[in-house]
Formats: C-alpha cells, sequence, structure tokens
C-alpha cells in the first residue's frame, strides 16, 4: 500500500517552496504548501464491527501529563513522535500539546476529540465486539509528509499490528 | 494497515479527499471539535457511529458526508 503517491514530486516541491521560506525567514507559509494528494484509496474488507477489536488512534495531541513529555507542539517542523496510554485512562490525567487548534472545545469536553467513554459505551451496549486497552495518540502537525510516512506512521503500524484488533478508527483534530 | 479496516472522519473535507482514505465521514463540524460540539453527547455519537458504520463494509467507499455542524 502506498501512502504517499508521487513521493519525490511532492517532497521536491515542498522542498523549493515551503521548506525553502521556511529556512530562508523562519516563517510557516500555507499559502506555498501542497498537501499530499493521493489518487487511490486503499481497497480492504470490511469487518463485522460487534465481532472485532477496534483500536483508537488519535492525532489530537493527548498525552498523559504526569507521566509523558508533551508533544513539541511549538515545533514548526511539528513532532513525529506518539504517545500511548490506556483507554481507561480518565480526562483528568490526559493534557492535549497541539498548537493548531483552538483547544477551547476539547478542554470543556475531551470527547469531541477522544471519545474514550463513548467507545466504552459502544462496547457496552455491543455495537462494537471489543475496545483494545491502548489509545495510540500523536500530534498532527505533520507539515512534512515524507518524515510522516518513514518516522511515525512505521511506529503507528507496528502497534496496530501488534494489537490484535481488527479496525482501527482515526479521529483527527 | 495491511488487512485492518480503518475509519476516519473530518470536518476538514478539502485535505481529507485529498488523502482519500478508504472510509472517510465528512462533516460541517470545525478543527478541534472533529466529533461534535462540548457536552452534546447525541451529536458525537451520531458521528462516531456514522465513522464506526462504515467498518462494516469493503473498503474503498464513497465518502459520507453527513448534516452535522457547530451552529444549529
Amino acid at each position: 500500500m502506498v501512502m504517499l503517491e508521487n513521493r519525490d514530486t511532492w517532497y521536491t516541491y515542498f522542498k523549493d517552496n515551503w521548506l525553502a521560506h521556511y529556512e530562508a525567514t523562519g516563517e510557516t507559509n500555507f499559502k506555498i504548501y501542497q498537501h499530499p494528494k493521493n489518487e487511490h484509496a486503499p481497497s480492504g474488507k470490511g469487518v463485522t464491527l460487534s465481532q472485532s477489536k477496534l483500536i483508537l488512534i488519535t492525532s489530537a495531541g493527548g498525552y498523559l501529563k504526569n507521566s509523558q513529555t508533551p508533544f513539541d507542539a511549538p515545533n514548526p517542523l511539528g513532532d513525529y513522535s506518539l504517545r500511548t496510554f490506556p483507554t481507561s485512562t480518565p480526562f483528568s490525567e490526559i493534557d492535549f500539546a497541539h498548537d493548531h487548534y483552538d483547544h477551547a472545545a476539547v478542554n470543556t469536553d475531551p470527547q469531541v476529540l477522544l471519545p474514550l467513554r463513548h467507545l466504552e459505551a459502544l462496547v457496552t451496549e455491543g455495537i462494537i465486539g471489543a475496545l483494545h486497552d491502548m489509545v495510540i495518540s500523536y500530534s498532527g502537525y505533520l507539515p512534512i509528509a515524507t518524515r510522516t510516512v518513514d518516522e511515525l506512521y512505521p511506529e503507528v503500524l507496528k502497534l496496530v499490528n501488534e494489537s490484535g484488533a481488527q479496525a482501527a478508527l482515526l479521529v483527527p483534530s | 494497515m495491511n488487512g485492518i479496516a480503518t475509519t476516519t472522519t473530518s470536518w476538514n473535507a478539502g485535505v481529507s479527499r485529498l488523502v482519500n482514505p478508504p472510509r472517510l465521514v465528512i462533516t460541517k463540524l470545525a478543527r478541534g471539535a472533529t466529533l461534535g460540539k462540548p457536552h452534546d453527547s447525541d451529536q458525537q455519537r451520531r458521528v462516531l457511529l456514522a465513522t464506526l458504520n462504515r467498518l462494516n463494509d469493503d473498503a474503498p467507499l464513497d465518502h459520507l458526508i453527513l448534516d452535522e455542524a457547530l451552529d444549529p
């Protein structure tokens, strides 16, 4: 499966425009940023959700505020690392390191981005077979798509493949 | 994710369509409130269930557009 089609073309344009401007000025200018474009969507079999284990992936920048290092949210080039934490974590123990969305909603009600209690309820109701006990979390300001594909995604894929989950839900911010 | 069914939802139709994920639900919600208004559990569940239900079908699927927004 190709996660970034036309990778070389994308990177050349990125390097010659957005990155060159950043290196020359220290400013990020998304008017000259080209979002990655894929012509083909991956194909794959569906699952019976009520009989499947689901794993949650979030790009809202969630982390355990008392025991984990926050994502490097102010970094203009992004932070391509990830954190994991238990799905049973109380929201009072989670903070969000991501400088590219307004935190008013998530600070009021974390379920707008991190639906842990909703997913637990859907398991209880039999709509989801099971919820994997680990959340995969990263901070979704990732302007260098090639680093996302080379550094972040392999780590996400490794965790998902090891999880035994049959399905994954990505909630972006 | 070979062999694992994936699904996502987004308020950002333009960028998300470019990425072309196998299962995508598009809303009119907003950055920082992907699943709905704070404390509006009914709306959050509607968006979540619509997104999860896509997992039952083989991909790729046409993108599903939901009439969900922060303002009525």
